[in-house]
């Protein structure tokens, strides 16, 4: 059949050129499409985001394409993703906007002033970065932050520290648990959840410049009055008060099975303590010092407008999304309820039923949001780590000597 | 490990599969085969035009080329009936992935350890001039801020406003802001929805006047404007920063504070304040040098590598005696079960390692896991720098003694066994015979994977990451933990200073960590050389 080698040459070269014409014309007609804004969200928000952003698309003759993408690799992915397959607008958190502007990254948005003030300052605030001059780049979302959880069978919901300390190490004799707070530390630390500790205690992070910006060169990891205070650190070690062995599984465990009078965590464990049957009460921090707020980290979680939207030619479409429509009270509900969050917007924080949401947005009085700057990369290692240190039990260095370490180190980093 | 029953059955006509084999063969090499051929070329041809078509269109055109003329010698190669080509249709193909995924990588992270790229210089210089431009922006002391509809006229795109604050009525265009009567607009809900002589754009057709929209900008004064932010917003603006071409600097209005480009991709004043953002540029040998000089890179190094270099050798020793001792155990013909002992030992492999870790984390948690509570001890497995260390090779061990089981077990099968026979019948006792004879044939075959394996565990991340995360850390510990190795090292070295990400500092850190891991490795398979003279 295919006797002459020629032939099959000739066979073979016909049937590769065909498909390469195939080939270009099916690519160079797939080039013509609507105007499509691509945005990045998390597993948890994809419904929501979808259904909020098709019922926008509609009416501006766009269409959306929603990709989803763990919640973490959004931020590192925008600074290397290839421009063709790049988001227009993306989920992300408040503390993120320091990095991803500095790169360059996201667009200041302008919302009108009539939706702002549906905001609280702090949420604006906590999405606003700038080294001259401070723009906004994300649109509020959901508001989170962690609370006390007190299990009212082992105890009361606390008046004072004291007290706290006195009910929390009894619940701890009586059930012969190896901690009085489960509050989530671990091998690595995280000084995410020992803030309201480290605050309570006098501790800051950054301090502000006259400007009102944060000062990556006042570090406030050991200042004189958190040092001052710290003793009280390796009073809580030697009394088995808080523990760094406890991961936030263990924590999470203890309270859940009734181990342990107190939890410190956020909205995320809140359906597993409903689960356990666990009695519970969310309240907000107590005053460790005198006249020293003892306050949680507040989160802030939003939606941001990325630079590839320009090349994309969408860029109006993309602020119209994000800086307008998701800042009404109708979608801000919607997309705050997808992981069971506060919604950002006043109005639509007044229709929230959820009496434990309520709770939490109480215990938030006071809270600083998450340093922005990107610097803030060097402090997280380092001050968790100053907390396994001096609460790990047997073998703990005092508090004074680990905090300072954690100060040089930060310091150190930042260069 | 089933060769010898087979072989057994020599004699017999044929293996019931081998002729099915042969006829497969058979049908494959006629027409069949080669309309096979065909269509997997013609795919990769297809590919490969598309491809080219979005190089081109990017301006890729070394990658355009290389890429074509790879597809040019394949099509060559396999269409071509000349025996000189037949080694070719092995050896292209694996050269092309070759330099696609080792060489092509490679080149790349070299490159960018010349770079400064971090955050805050992750843009190219003409993105970061337009990027300061747009961050400088600022509301004018009196400025505006309107509610936008836009609108056309006589074919042209305008914007037309409402005051937030006064509510007047303005239409903006590229000549400025006229004042519009109120009486022949309809106004809706704080917007402009009608106005005669206008055409209001509505519904589906916002979305195609995104570049117009864009490009419009109103000017209010001498250096205001105002333009849109999205579809319904419009705002006042004035610059801060004036960008000079000629003079490649930018200045401010206010100060007139000069900042020029500081060749290592920032626009810096003389006073050493920096604009943001920056860009990517070429900065020499500059992470080399910090690398070898800078007391945060330069301290923990050391220290870093001679834990990694036992962390590996420790792991690969261990892992080997173990499997080995068990590959011995098992190979006794008369053991009971010996199937399912050697299928449960392979167990550990076959799960997923980061898995692994995870569960051996909470299993060594010393005062909640299962192992200080069985136990009875209050070992501090992972909260103790040198017990942390421990905990890490033996979580390692747990997870490669069963590659060495395997890999023991062929090997033995290849021992022969007249050479055992005959050092028992000289005399030898059995450890005699394990040291003189097995262990060194045993050694020829293993010892190239021993240094592989070597130099896996130099790199292996998800073990420590997962596991202790590089801790615990010392007070004075400030990037590297007591169990960092150097490839987690690199990660925070990267990802948890300065500012975060420093993908250039990162990448010469692996630079450096090639050259070790090759070093020794080449040292290693020299030294086996004399190995193999016992054969």
């Amino acid at each position: 059949m295919f006797s002459s080698r020629r032939l099959r040459v000739a066979a073979g070269l016909a049937v590769t050129a065909f498909a390469a014409v195939v080939a270009v014309s099916s690519g160079t007609s797939a080039t013509s499409q609507a105007a499509t804004v691509v945005i990045w969200t998390d597993a948890d928000r994809v419904a929501a985001v979808t259904q909020v952003a098709s019922a926008w698309a509609a009416s501006k003759g766009a269409t959306v394409q929603v990709v989803q993408k763990d919640f973490g690799s959004i931020r590192s992915q925008l600074a290397t993703v290839a421009a063709e397959t790049a988001p227009d607008v993306i989920v992300g958190a408040h503390d993120w906007v320091g990095e991803l502007s500095a790169n360059g990254s996201v667009l200041p948005l302008s919302p009108s002033p009539a939706t702002k003030k549906q905001f609280p300052a702090y949420s604006l605030n906590a999405f606003s970065y700038g080294t001259a001059i401070k723009k906004l780049y994300g649109a509020p979302v959901a508001l989170e932050n962690i609370a006390l959880i007190t299990n009212t069978k082992l105890a009361k919901v606390p008046t004072s520290f004291a007290d706290m300390e006195k009910q929390a190490l009894a619940a701890k004799k009586k059930t012969k648990a190896q901690v009085g707070i489960a509050v989530q530390q671990g091998a690595g630390g995280d000084a995410y959840h020992m803030y309201p500790f480290f605050s309570g205690l006098g501790g800051y992070i950054f301090g502000t410049n006259k400007a009102g910006n944060l000062d990556p060169s006042d570090i406030g990891v050991a200042n004189p009055k958190f040092l001052k205070n710290a003793a009280l650190i390796d009073k809580w070690n030697k009394e088995g008060l808080i523990r760094s062995q406890v991961a936030w599984d263990t924590a999470r465990d203890l309270f859940t099975k009734g181990k342990v009078a107190y939890y410190i965590t956020g909205p995320w464990f809140v359906s597993d303590i409903k689960k356990s049957g666990v009695p519970y009460k969310i309240s907000a921090f107590p005053q460790i010092v005198p006249g020293i707020i003892s306050a949680p980290f507040l989160g802030v979680q939003g939606f941001m407008v990325t630079k590839f939207s320009v090349a994309h030619g969408v860029e109006s479409l993309a602020k119209d999304l994000v800086a307008s429509y998701m800042m009404q009270p109708n979608s801000q509900l919607a997309l705050a309820a997808a992981n069971g969050r506060f919604p950002a917007n006043t109005a639509a924080g007044k229709l929230v039923k959820d009496a434990d949401l309520k709770s939490f947005g109480a215990a938030s009085a006071g809270g600083v949001p998450m340093p922005n700057i990107p610097q803030m990369a060097s402090v997280w290692g380092d001050l968790g780590a100053a907390w396994v240190r001096s609460t790990k039990g047997a073998g703990a260095i005092t508090a004074r000597k680990s905090f300072i370490g954690a100060q040089k180190s930060i310091a150190q980093k930042i260069g | 490990m089933t060769s010898a029953p087979l072989t057994a059955a020599a004699p017999q006509p044929a293996v019931p599969g081998a002729s099915w084999i042969a006829r497969a063969v058979g049908f494959f090499s006629g027409p069949v085969g080669f309309a096979i051929k065909l269509l997997l070329l013609a795919a990769t041809n297809a590919l490969t035009v598309w491809a080219i078509g979005v190089l081109v269109a990017d301006e890729k055109w070394i990658a355009a080329l290389a890429i074509a003329a790879a597809t040019i010698l394949i099509d060559v190669v396999f269409l071509v009936p000349d025996r000189r080509l037949i080694p070719l249709k092995y050896l292209l193909p694996g050269t092309v992935f070759l330099v696609a995924f080792v060489v092509i990588p490679i080149i790349s992270n070299a490159n960018i350890a010349f770079t400064n790229w971090s955050t805050g210089h992750n843009l190219s210089k003409d993105e970061a001039i337009v990027a300061i431009q747009e961050v400088s922006l600022a509301a004018p002391a009196d400025g505006a801020t309107y509610t936008a509809a836009p609108a056309m006229k006589d074919g042209e795109l305008v914007l037309l406003l409402v005051d937030d604050a006064t509510a007047d009525l303005y239409v903006g265009s590229a000549d400025g802001l006229e004042p519009l009567p109120p009486e022949t607009a309809t106004v809706e809900a704080g917007t402009i929805t009608a106005a005669d002589g206008y055409e209001v754009v509505q519904g589906a057709d916002l979305a195609g006047i995104d570049t117009e929209l864009n490009a419009l900008v109103i000017p209010t004064g001498e250096d205001t404007f105002v333009r849109a932010e999205g579809l319904s917003v419009a705002v006042e603006m004035q610059p801060t920063l004036a960008y000079d071409p000629e003079a490649d600097t930018f200045t401010s209005i206010g100060t007139g504070v000069v900042y020029s480009d500081n060749d290592h991709g920032s626009y810096e004043s003389a006073s050493g304040d920096a604009l943001e953002p920056g860009w990517r540029t070429h900065v020499g040998f500059e992470n080399f040098s910090t690398v070898l000089t800078d007391p945060l890179v330069r301290d923990p190094f050391v220290r870093v590598f001679i834990w990694t270099f036992a962390y590996a050798a420790l792991s690969v020793f261990i892992q080997f005696a173990i499997g080995l001792f068990l590959a011995i155990v098992l190979n006794k013909p008369d053991l009971k079960l010996r199937r399912i002992q050697r299928s449960l030992l392979v167990l550990p492999f076959a799960i997923p390692a980061f898995l692994v870790v995870l569960v051996w984390a909470g299993l060594l948690n010393d005062e909640f896991g299962v192992i200080n509570q069985t136990l009875g001890t209050s070992i501090p497995w992972l909260f103790d720098p040198t017990w942390a260390k421990v905990s890490c090779i033996l979580v390692n061990v747990w997870l490669g003694f069963p590659y060495w089981f395997l890999v023991c077990t062929a090997a033995l099968q290849a021992v022969p066994e007249e050479l055992t026979e005959a050092a028992r019948v000289d005399g030898a006792g059995p450890l005699q015979v394990f040291r003189k004879v097995t262990l060194p044939l045993l050694l020829v075959v293993t010892a190239p994977l021993l240094i592989a394996s070597f130099a896996f565990n130099f790199n292996v991340f998800n073990n420590i990451y997962f596991l202790t995360g590089g801790g615990p850390y010392g007070v004075e510990q400030a990037v590297a933990g007591s169990t960092d190795i150097l490839i987690s090292y690199t990660y925070k070295l990267a990802f948890s200073t300065g500012q975060g990400a420093q993908y250039g500092l990162a990448a010469t850190v692996s630079i450096f960590i090639f050259f070790i891991v090759a070093g020794i490795s080449a040292f290693s398979f020299w030294r086996t050389k004399s190995l193999e003279t016992i054969r």
